[in-house]
């Protein structure tokens, strides 16, 4: 245990950068900066307000019903899947593609030594994340609701063990999934592919017990039963995953022993879980990763041809290239920029996918009668993509240890800015042909939307890559030690997305406005000419970010 | 003509002092060594210089071009090789090349011409095809050597470049660092070997704590030393004193 500890506090030592954080504070202009980045978080304030105060309502419609534990479990839910999703990706990178492994696996330890170290510190990471999502619900809950001390301590260890359960079910499947695909040749492609294949299947199976669950309580009596219990809603609906209605319970059942044992269930299942999947990595931990750290060599020699030598091309197309292939070759950027825009279309159209063929017959007449409707959502859709991709927000980022070479050589910041967003916007190409795909599916595609949502969409992906970019260039995130950092544990990434988010929903409240009173081919035009002025502007701001700070990095 | 003037970086709250006001010129056709013990100035003076580190005072010309005032025209002249050869491992080595080619603008045939010429010197032809993340240490030294000649730069600077390359290699870069001086470039390295110092260099710097403790030809620091046999007498002295 005391090894492990000792590798936790070297591992956030490392990945929150404390010791260089001591000597930040001490220097003016990093002061500065350190505000800036603060007055930027400070913005996305409005917007959470806006979600916190929502969800105050939503509390009101249980309470109506009278099944007030019900919004408890919504929280612990969410928060609970989006450990479990996410964590997905973030231990395939911390446990098996961060740098420190190759000082770490020669070390005397034990497996589950490495494993347990690094699921603590992971862990730091989920409360940051849990926080934001779970404290509202707790907190309405408990202000709302007459509740004793006792509600505060049991929430104080619902929190606590939250991220627990999703965090060692992330870390088993990981574990597993790495030690069997773990077989020369092309793994990296192999796991990018079955990564998506996890994530569509893990969602399936979450919707395919919602949908069970949901059929369950739709009988004679379900009304009687929602009047006389309580819980039943909580109790019929969590079986999707049982921890977190557990946790529920324990929360709304105060006055008796239930919900101490509930409390207790949830605890003691997270710690067994935690100990399972310690149990399992002693065994399994290795074979997925020796091997992994090698990169094979094709022996002979890879064949170069002639036209290899003699390939030239501008150099904002030479920069777009070295990124998209980077993208590529990096399974950790794969999954989250390219993996990210395959998925988010295919998911939202799965629960039609899943439904009933009369749901679906009824979701395509709609489609079919409100065509500019879709064509207007399908470009907010991919713009927003733009964001999400992460493709220019951890542009830089990316750069990491390699930076020396983006600065000494003498690069244009035009071709950086024209290279970069078209990295971002072949990315995004791929995203427009899955939601084609979607679209078709749904019976909603039609020639028109294929222009306006491509065009469109594409015209879109360019400021909301700039404002990515303009963040990232800002506070590039050069110092990590595994690629996961760069790309989803970067702050960045959410800052860019807080004000993306806001550029987005102001076009849309406008193009919303506009609806009734102008034809929508004007309103087309419109938001083009937007996109357009906008990309200028954000340019020449960018290009003065990015001088500043390929001159001004030390 | 490379000029340094009153070139002065410190760190923390100005506290520590890397490089304390220091002058020099290096000439067209000469091979300029920078020496001094670890910690002297060396790396922040290199750095400085490639646009790495904004200096606190201080100037920097190339051909007369403020390296800092008109970043990309003076870049386009430079090429620099860093301690440790840091590169893109998910590229192939050819990718890389072509890459650096690109942005320096090199036309197709005359890349190919440099490419294929560095490639049997440095004998890395076998590997090119290869993603980078499987090359060893000395092969991704050659690789970064290789892709800071494509450019055939006017000034060619090197951060301690011997370390990490196999005698025949070493041998080979020595040669290059001749024929660049011989066309009229400038080289400037720094270095601990002070054999291939003394051996190579028309003239040498040695800095220590940030100043220039010493500047001349061999010849030159011989007759301002007492040890006047070998540069590492000379180095121990100088250094030893301050």
């Amino acid at each position: 245990m005391n090894r492990i500890w000792a590798l936790v506090k070297m591992d956030l030592r490392n990945s929150f950068r404390l010791s260089a954080f001591k000597e930040k504070i001490k220097n003016r202009e990093d002061i500065v900066h350190i505000i800036i980045v603060i007055v930027a978080l400070l913005s996305l304030l409005p917007t959470y307000y806006l979600l916190v105060s929502g969800l105050s309502n939503i509390y009101d419609i249980y309470l109506n019903i009278g099944q007030k534990s019900m919004f408890l479990l919504t929280g612990i839910l969410l928060s609970q899947m989006i450990v479990l999703f996410f964590g997905i990706l973030y231990v395939m990178s911390k446990y098996y593609f961060s740098s420190d492994l190759n000082i770490l696996v020669p070390l005397p330890l034990r497996p589950k030594e490495i494993v347990g170290a690094k699921f603590v510190s992971l862990l730091v990471y989920e409360y940051i994340t849990v926080l934001p999502i779970l404290l509202p619900f707790i907190i309405i809950y408990g202000i709302k609701t007459d509740v004793n001390i006792l509600y505060w301590l049991y929430s104080l260890a619902t929190i606590f063990f939250v991220p627990i359960i999703p965090l060692c079910i992330s870390s088993i499947l990981v574990m597993f999934f790495m030690r069997y695909t773990n077989i020369g040749g092309r793994k990296d492609l192999l796991r990018t592919i079955g990564y998506i294949i996890l994530i569509i299947v893990l969602i399936v199976f979450q919707l395919k017990l919602q949908s069970i669950s949901q059929r369950a309580i739709v009988d004679e009596d379900f009304l009687y039963k929602l009047i006389t219990d309580s819980t039943i809603l909580v109790r019929s609906l969590g079986i999707v995953f049982p921890p977190s209605m557990w946790a529920a319970l324990s929360l709304s059942n105060l006055s008796d022993i239930s919900g101490l044992l509930y409390i207790l269930l949830f605890v003691a299942v997270s710690i067994l879980i935690f100990f399972i999947m310690l149990f399992l990595s002693d065994r399994v931990f290795f074979k997925g990763l020796i091997g992994n750290l090698e990169v094979s060599t094709s022996g002979k020699g890879a064949e170069v041809r002639l036209e290899d030598f003699q390939r030239s091309s501008l150099p904002y197309v030479a920069i777009a290239m070295k990124e998209i292939k980077m993208l590529i070759r990096t399974p950790v950027y794969l999954m989250n920029s390219i993996g990210g825009v395959i998925i988010v279309p295919i998911v939202m159209i799965l629960p039609f996918f899943m439904g009933d063929q009369e749901s679906i017959n009824l979701l395509r007449n709609l489609l079919k009668n409100n065509q500019q409707l879709v064509n207007l959502i399908g470009v907010g859709f991919i713009t927003l993509l733009g964001i999400v991709n992460n493709v220019c927000s951890t542009t830089f980022s990316r750069e990491g240890k390699n930076m020396w070479i983006q600065r000494t050589l003498p690069i244009d910041p035009r071709d950086q800015i024209k290279g970069r967003i078209l990295s971002s916007i072949i990315v995004q190409t791929v995203g427009i042909i899955v939601l084609y795909g979607s679209l078709a599916y749904l019976g909603a595609l039609t020639l028109e939307g294929i222009f306006i949502i491509g065009i469109l969409g594409i015209l879109g992906s360019i400021p909301t890559g700039e404002i990515g970019m303009i963040v990232d260039a800002y506070r590039p995130l050069l110092h990590w030690d595994n690629p996961q950092r760069a790309m989803k544990q970067n702050l960045n990434v959410l800052i860019s997305m807080g004000i993306g988010a806001l550029y987005i929903l102001g076009i849309g409240l406008l193009a919303y406005k506009l609806m009734d009173i102008i034809n929508i081919f004007v309103i087309y035009i419109i938001i083009a000419l937007i996109f357009i002025l906008s990309s200028l502007i954000l340019y020449r701001g960018l290009k003065k970010v990015i001088e500043m700070t390929l001159a001004n990095l030390e | 003509m490379l000029k340094l003037e009153n070139l002065s970086k410190s760190y923390g709250k100005g506290e520590i002092k890397a490089v304390d006001n220091i002058s020099l010129e290096v000439r067209p056709g000469e091979i300029f060594g920078f020496l001094g013990p670890n910690g002297a100035g060396k790396t922040t003076t290199i750095k400085m210089i490639v646009g790495l580190l904004r200096p606190d005072n201080g100037r920097i010309y190339l051909d007369n071009i403020d390296v800092w005032e008109d970043p990309l025209k003076a870049k386009s002249k430079i090429s620099f090789v860093p301690d440790t050869p840091q590169v893109y491992d998910k590229l192939k080595g050819i990718e890389y090349l072509n890459f650096i080619a690109d942005i320096y603008g090199i036309p197709a045939d005359l890349r190919q011409e440099r490419i294929e010429k560095y490639l049997d010197i440095f004998q890395l032809r076998h590997a090119i095809g290869d993603i980078i993340g499987s090359y060893s240490h000395g092969m991704r030294q050659k690789l970064v050597l290789i892709s800071a000649l494509i450019n055939d730069p006017k000034l060619f600077i090197l951060d301690e470049p011997m370390v990490g390359l196999d005698p025949k290699s070493s041998y080979n870069l020595k040669e290059i660092m001749r024929e660049k001086c011989n066309e009229g470039k400038i080289v400037f390295f720094s270095t601990h070997v002070l054999e291939v110092a003394e051996k190579l260099c028309d003239r040498i710097a040695i800095i220590n704590k940030g100043k220039i403790i010493a500047l001349g030809t061999m010849d030159e620091l011989r007759q301002h030393s007492k040890e006047k046999e070998s540069l590492e007498n000379i180095f121990l002295e100088l250094t030893e004193n301050e």
